[in-house]
């Protein structure tokens, strides 16, 4: 099968096509549930990507399956080049699990060593770098103390170096942040940021949607087995994007209906909010205070601006607004068909 | 190979945390110890500064060597080993697996690279590696006490590491496909020793059945003996004994031949089918046996006597052929082919399970 490239050339490092995932249960298996239901999902190279979801939508099925734990039911695709499940390939990616129990009996230092064993590392390497990623976490002063004894904020800052033991290619946290404080949080967000700058590839899997808006260059939203946004984050809300508008009249109502004339005709009496479309279709929106038009240009709300002052309305404020992600993600999970 | 190692050096490191390991190597120890603490005097036997006097046991009927060879074998192997240390041994190891199955453990081991099958067959070589230092210490223990105290330097004792480790692992293998299916160490526990009780019962039901099987044939071979008497009788007397000889001879041969006529094998179909439920069963209480018999060879061992009556002499002696003639290859083969069987079906599930 030819290598599917991005449209840089270089080939996805992680390629998901048509992934499915049915659970059978019961008696006889005649139980199904259907987790996945035709994944396609591109990660380029050098990216953070984050995969969002609500509960149930098969993120951690979809994680499982990139890592082997869990057997899809259908799946094309390549991870690094290589097709999903390809056991050799796992040696160039690092997992951090959700809800991750590392052996109790093994000290911060001897855990890192003993999985960059079991990823193939040599060593004299993963001696070296089970300190220099104990060190990268925060975690300097408990390289000796038995894991048992960790907080649940260390235990994922030790999961991280875990996964970071035999230098991957590509990263994937599920919830990596679990558990940690926020001076924890900035610390894993500045490894992550360190990561993308070597050229490392990081798929996270989070809800804390704040955090992966901040690192995330590309993001996912999975919902009910399917996805349903994908894209940078310019990408997914420029649809969304508009002026902002923030006005105070005696009479609102009245001053922005005369304003803006033929664009809220069909609109009901002052107090539900109003909806219409400028003459070229644009969008707009008002609510008795905040004014909202579905451009993006500075100059192509001039004429707006004027009218409305002519109208008698204050400007109290103005601004471009683009959607958060978290807006998006509300959204998507509303309408999964989107 | 580092893979493999690291699992070893994980294992060890497991084994070395749970407080059950060493409690029982201590134990095996002790045990082993206490071996040294029993002597031999003329008249008796002491335990520390006390001396009990006995006629079966003293220095005078038995050598210090044999005396401790047979306390080995008896107490050691017969209960030590095969019984309290095995289930002390099942009850530490029978965690292993639903341990590493647990959500978010065997997440870890499975998104690397390496196999599931070698995952699973290293982890269940690493439980038997838990019963054979269990067994080294303690031989180990024991052929210092008898080379010390009897004075016999026996390396054969040794060859209860593998044996005893072999007849653990029948145990074993289903403790592990329990804890494999069901992710429950109670269960895995309990299961094994409810099946190591039913493998007994049947080994004790099918020894029983042979015992009857062997004194009916031993029966019809008197009434057959006596059927041939009384015909030789007959013949011999056809030509000169008077009549009402000859007809009491007759009536002799027909009652024998009336009684080898109503003569049935009442336990040979019974014995048949519990040798068969048997074959495909591990054969626990034979490998015990079959490693008493390699001990009594290579390492000088007393052998096992006691009295009993001719009858009884005879039954136990045509048992114990019947016994021997079962080689190491069945004993052995059928179990171990149990043994593949069960791992087979507990290496599917590891492998195809979805975690």
């Amino acid at each position: 099968m030819p290598a599917i490239v991005s449209v840089t050339g270089e080939p996805y490092v992680v390629d998901l096509r048509d992934v499915s995932k049915i659970y059978r249960s019961g008696a006889l298996r005649r139980r199904r549930v259907q987790a996945l239901r035709g994944v396609n999902m591109q990660v380029h190279r050098g990216e953070i990507f984050g995969l969002l979801g609500p509960n149930g939508a098969g993120k951690t099925t979809l994680v499982k399956i990139m890592m082997t734990v869990v057997r899809p039911t259908a799946a094309a695709g390549t991870i690094l080049s290589r097709p999903i499940g390809h056991k050799p390939t796992l040696r160039r990616v690092g997992y951090l699990p959700e809800n991750h129990r590392f052996p109790k009996y093994l000290t911060g230092r001897q855990t890192v060593e003993f999985f960059s064993a079991l990823a193939k590392v040599d060593r004299r390497t993963r001696r070296r770098r089970g300190v220099e990623l104990l060190e990268t976490v925060g975690m300097r002063d408990w390289l000796d103390v038995k894991i048992g004894q960790y907080s649940k904020g260390m235990l994922q800052r030790m999961g991280l170096a875990v996964a970071m033991g035999a230098d991957p290619d590509l990263l994937i946290l599920d919830e990596p942040t679990d558990g940690v404080d926020p001076g924890g949080r900035r610390d894993i967000r500045d490894v992550l940021l360190r990561l993308r700058r070597q050229g490392k590839t990081v798929f996270i899997n989070s809800h804390l949607l704040s955090e992966l808006e901040t690192v995330c260059d590309r993001v996912a939203i999975l919902v009910q087995g399917r996805v349903v946004l994908q894209g940078t984050l310019d990408e997914l809300t420029i649809a969304k994007q508009c002026y902002f508008f923030e006005l105070s009249a005696v009479d609102p109502w009245s001053a922005v209906r005369a304003a803006l004339p033929g664009v809220f005709d069909s609109a009901p009496g002052p107090g539900a909010p109003w909806r219409g479309r400028l003459s070229d279709q644009t969008w707009c929106q008002f609510d008795g205070t905040f004014l909202r038009i579905g451009k993006t240009e500075p100059a192509d709300v001039q004429d707006i601006l004027d009218a409305l002052r002519r109208a008698g309305l204050v400007i109290r404020r103005m601004h471009p607004l683009r959607p958060s992600l978290e807006e998006l993600f509300f959204e998507a999970i509303k309408q999964p068909t989107a | 190979m580092s893979q493999t190692a690291a699992l070893f050096l994980d294992a060890y490191r497991d084994l070395n945390a749970r407080k059950m390991f060493w409690i029982v190597l201590i134990i095996s120890t002790l045990v082993a110890a206490s071996f040294a603490l029993v002597g031999l005097t003329p008249t008796g036997f002491s335990i520390l500064a006390y001396d009990f006097p006995s006629p079966l046991f003293n220095r005078r009927l038995i050598s210090p060597a044999a005396f401790y060879k047979l306390i080995f074998l008896n107490l050691g192997i017969d209960w030590w080993l095969t019984v309290f240390a095995t289930c002390l041994a099942l009850i530490s190891t029978a965690s292993l697996f639903p341990d590493f199955l647990a959500g978010g453990a065997v997440d870890l081991y499975l998104s690397k690279p390496i196999s599931r099958l070698r995952l699973f067959l290293t982890k269940y070589v690493c439980g038997l590696l838990f019963v054979a230092l269990q067994i080294a210490c303690f031989c180990l223990a024991s052929f210092l006490v008898i080379g010390l105290r009897g004075n016999a330097w026996e390396p054969g004792l040794f060859l209860a590491i593998p044996i005893v480790v072999l007849f653990y692992s029948y145990l074993y293998c289903l403790c592990v496909l329990i804890g494999v299916a069901t992710r429950s160490t109670v269960a895995a526990i309990l299961l094994t020793l409810l099946f190591w009780v039913g493998v007994f019962a049947v080994h004790t039901t099918e020894v029983a059945l042979l015992m009857f099987k062997l004194d009916e044939e031993r029966t019809l071979a008197s009434l057959d003996h006596k059927v041939a008497a009384a015909q030789a009788a007959l013949h011999q007397a056809s030509a000169t004994a008077p009549s009402t000889r000859q007809a009491t001879l007759q009536s002799r041969l027909q009652e024998a031949q009336e009684k080898r006529a109503d003569f049935h094998f009442k336990f040979d179909r019974p014995h048949r089918l519990f040798y068969l439920v048997k074959s495909v069963l591990p054969k626990t209480s034979e490998t015990v046996l079959l490693l008493q018999r390699q001990l009594i060879r290579r390492a000088d061992l007393p052998q096992e006597s006691s009295p009993r009556s001719d009858r009884g002499n005879h039954m136990a002696a045509a048992l114990q052929d019947e016994l021997r003639r079962r080689g190491w290859p069945w004993i052995v083969g059928t179990s171990v082919a149990f043994e593949c069987v069960v791992l087979t079906i507990a290496a599917m599930i590891f492998c195809w399970r979805d975690y």
